[in-house]
C-alpha cells in the first residue's frame, strides 16, 4: 500500500507543471537539459529529403 | 525496497514516454513551404553537380562546392540558405533552443550521406571526404 502511494506521488510529480510566482520584471530562467530524440529526428529528416527529391530516394 | 525501486523505474518510464516527442514541420508556413519548394526545384541541377563531383554533402547537413565556378557556388549558397531556414523552423516549431541547431544539422548530414548515390562526394563524421558507395 505504501509503495502504491509512492508510485502515485511520483507519477503525479512526473506529470505536473511547474509554475513560478514572482516579479514579472525579473523572470526566472530555468535551464533544462533537453535530450533530442535522434532517431525521431532522422525519420523527419529522411521524410523531408524524400519530399525534396520528389518522393523517390536520392539513390 | 524492491517495490519502491520498481515504482521509481516505472515512473521514469512513464515520464520519458510523456516527454518523448516527434520532431517535425508542425506548421507548413508559407516561408517553410517556399524553402522546401525552392529546394525541390533545384534538386535535379544539384544532383547533376553532385554526380560530377563538383558539389558534395558535408557532415553538417549542407552542400559544399568542392570545385566549379560561380554558378555552382551560387546554387550551393541558395540551397544552404533554404536548408538552414528549414532546420531553424524545426527548432522553433518543436521548442528546441538554438543550441540544438548543431544536432539537427548533424542528423540531416547523416541522412544525406545515407541517401547519396554511388560516387557522390560525402564528408564522413571525421571530416574526411569520400565517394559514396
Amino acid at each position: 500500500m505504501r509503495s502504491l502511494a509512492v508510485l502515485l506521488l511520483l507519477a503525479f510529480c512526473a506529470g505536473c507543471t511547474v509554475k513560478a510566482i514572482g516579479d514579472p520584471n525579473r523572470p526566472i530562467t530555468i535551464n533544462a537539459h533537453i535530450t533530442i530524440d535522434i532517431k525521431g529526428l532522422e525519420k523527419t529528416a529522411s521524410g523531408i529529403e524524400d519530399f525534396v527529391s520528389g518522393g523517390a530516394a536520392n539513390k | 525496497m524492491k517495490k519502491i525501486i520498481m515504482a521509481v523505474l516505472l515512473t521514469g518510464l512513464l515520464s520519458t514516454a510523456a516527454f518523448a516527442q516527434t520532431y517535425d514541420i508542425k506548421e507548413m508556413t508559407p516561408a517553410v513551404k517556399a524553402a522546401l519548394e525552392s529546394r525541390k526545384s533545384r534538386f535535379s541541377e544539384l544532383k547533376a553537380l553532385k554526380a560530377q563531383g563538383v558539389v558534395g554533402e558535408n557532415n553538417h547537413g549542407y552542400v559544399q562546392a568542392l570545385s566549379g565556378g560561380s554558378d555552382a557556388k551560387a546554387l550551393v549558397a541558395a540551397e544552404n540558405k533554404d536548408r538552414k531556414f528549414v532546420y531553424q523552423a524545426i527548432l522553433e516549431q518543436n521548442g528546441l533552443d538554438a543550441g540544438a541547431l548543431e544536432t539537427v544539422e548533424m542528423v540531416f548530414g547523416k541522412v544525406q550521406r545515407g541517401k547519396a548515390s554511388s560516387g557522390e562526394k560525402v564528408q564522413d563524421e571525421n571530416g574526411n571526404w569520400r565517394s559514396s558507395q
